[in-house]
């Protein structure tokens, strides 16, 4: 088993990650995995895909059919259209529901696993030790501070652990955001200027030349 | 050119009622189709088709609009009245409106009230919050009577507007809801009547028991009109249309809903046929007869499991027993057109 040390700042980064990214989307993202994978599901969606292909075909036939001039033919039609649109209707229902279910699982396993964890572990190990700090080094507030809430005096406590992980991560998570920003804004820049230079028409361009040269 | 009409091929089934006829063990058969199309003349021609062949047949009428009394040019009430010249044919008309009036009424006799009060004014209610209650309501009420008159036939004439057997869509529902309230009241019964007093009477001057009981003997009668209904070998549907668009959609329509409901129905009988002598030259008739000729064709590759029955327009309105009794004959031996 990795130390605790470990395990709380893995903790950390992944509820900052999915505060980052979004709960959202990690949902959905695992959802596609999860329909491109061999499963029943994704078969029951296969399905569903070409039941709606056949569906759209049976109803354009059946709207280039003349109710009038080939009625017998445009009742098939019509039977065959009911019938795949009821079915259709009662398989969405399904796979909604199977959608529902599969997002509240996921929601639940991650907030046991985030949430659950975060609070689980200061709770079990808030007398342990993480380390301890050099002797005489830190005044005894710094050391009494250090040890909150029930750790032994002079070690860092598992809660203050966690407090400092959260806060590496958000500063470092916020730098690499911020750095992202400035890349995306630096090229959607470059971008617009190298659209903004072949709008430019020609002979201004040749003006502006000119006027450089004098 | 009319014979090739006619002469149906051999996989198709006959296009007669025979089959409906040697089914000894219908009880109930309805008639239904667009209005004006001839459900009355058809259904009138059934009973005295079934008449020979069976001990007893009463013909009932749903349709606000009585034709019954036009038809046999005899007067029938709400009390089955055997109609004249035949010993075993009787009629009857009801109205499926008033007999919830009279089913309404009735109670609020019971009840002491006049003014619909009492268990009267929750059925009152009930018949206006749930679409085709009425209707359900009231054919229990004709199946009660009839089952007492022990007939072996029963034939409906039923109303085009509307869909008189809309009721049978809701029953499950209906039943369901009957019987989580019906529960829910046994259990919490003791608890209310607690509350409302020793008689249980609710706020509004209503029983609960009482009402409990009204509603539980309605699941009760519902689901037994359904069963019956619903069974094949005691009830099926005859469709009524004429070779025209309208009526072919109405009755492809009605078809489907009818299945979904799960009555069984086979027979179609085409009403009001052209069929010009040859070398006539009557221009309307032949364009007409092709129109029909074309919406014939159509029916017969549609409903090629079904008894398609072809009638003639006559040049005479179908009224009276004798000419019942004659257009009745095509009900079982396929016209041949005059060459």
């Amino acid at each position: 088993m990795p130390s605790l040390l470990v395990i709380i700042f893995a903790v950390e980064l992944v509820v900052q990650l999915v505060n980052t990214i979004g709960a959202a989307t990690i949902n959905n993202l695992l959802w596609r995995i999860a329909l491109s994978l061999p499963i029943p599901l994704s078969a029951e969606f296969a399905e569903q895909r070409k039941k709606q292909k056949e569906y759209l075909a049976v109803r354009r036939d059946l709207n280039a059919t003349s109710s009038q001039d080939e009625f017998a033919k445009w009742a098939r039609l019509r039977r065959q259209h009911d019938k795949l649109l009821e079915d259709l209707e009662k398989r969405k229902k399904d796979l909604d529901g199977s959608k529902t279910k599969f997002d509240r699982t996921l929601t639940s396993v991650r907030v046991v696993a985030t949430r659950g964890v975060q609070w689980f572990l200061p709770f079990w190990y808030s007398r342990e030790p993480m380390f301890w700090l050099p002797y005489g080094w830190f005044p005894y507030y710094v050391e009494w501070f250090a040890s909150f809430p029930r750790a032994p005096l002079g070690s860092v406590s598992i809660v203050v652990w966690q407090w400092a992980c959260t806060g590496v991560l958000a500063l470092a998570i916020e730098t690499v955001m911020a750095v992202l920003g400035l890349f995306v804004a630096a090229r959607q820049k470059q971008q617009e200027k190298a659209k903004v230079k072949q709008a430019v028409p020609a002979s201004a361009k040749a003006e502006g030349s000119k006027a450089e040269a004098k | 050119m009319s014979t090739a009409i006619i002469n149906a091929d051999d996989d198709h089934l006959e296009p007669t009622l025979q089959s409906i006829l040697d089914q000894r063990s219908l009880r109930w058969i309805f008639v239904g189709g667009k209005g004006g199309v001839g459900k009355t003349t058809t259904s009138c021609s059934l009973a005295i088709q079934l008449a020979k062949v069976r001990r007893s047949v009463l013909l009932i009428s749903t349709d606000p609009a009585h034709n019954l009394s036009d038809a046999f040019s005899q007067k029938f009430g709400k009390e089955a009245r055997l109609i004249d010249g035949f010993e075993n044919l009787s009629a009857m008309e009801i109205d499926p409106n008033g007999s919830i009036q009279d089913l309404l009424a009735g109670q609020g006799e019971n009840e002491g009230a006049g003014d619909m009060g009492g268990v009267g004014g929750m059925m009152q209610d009930l018949a206006f919050a749930i679409p085709g209650i009425d209707e359900a309501m009231s054919f229990a009420e004709v199946l009660k009577q009839v089952k007492s008159l022990s007939y072996e036939t029963i034939i409906f004439d039923t109303a085009p507007t509307g869909h008189t057997l809309r009721f049978l869509q809701f029953p499950s529902v209906l039943e369901k809801a009957l019987a989580k309230v019906s529960q829910l009241s046994s259990q919490y019964g003791p608890l209310l009547n607690g509350f409302l007093g020793s008689n249980g009477t609710l706020p509004n001057g209503q029983n609960l028991n009482e009402m409990m009981e009204k509603l539980e003997t309605l699941r009760a009668t519902i689901s037994e009109v359904n069963t019956q209904f619903k069974d094949e070998r005691l009830t099926t549907f005859v469709c009524v249309c004429i070779p025209e668009f309208l009526s072919l959609y109405e009755t492809e329509r009605m078809i489907q809903e009818l299945a979904s409901y799960g009555i069984d129905t086979h027979s179609i009988v085409v009403n009001q046929l052209l069929f010009p002598k040859p070398g006539s030259d009557c221009e309307q008739c032949t364009a007409r007869r092709k129109m029909q000729k074309k919406y014939l064709d159509q029916i017969e590759e549609l409903y090629d499991e079904f008894n398609v029955v072809k009638m003639p327009l006559l040049v005479e309105e179908v009224r009276g027993k004798e000419r019942l009794e004659k257009f009745s004959e095509m009900l079982v031996k396929p016209f041949v057109p005059p060459q």
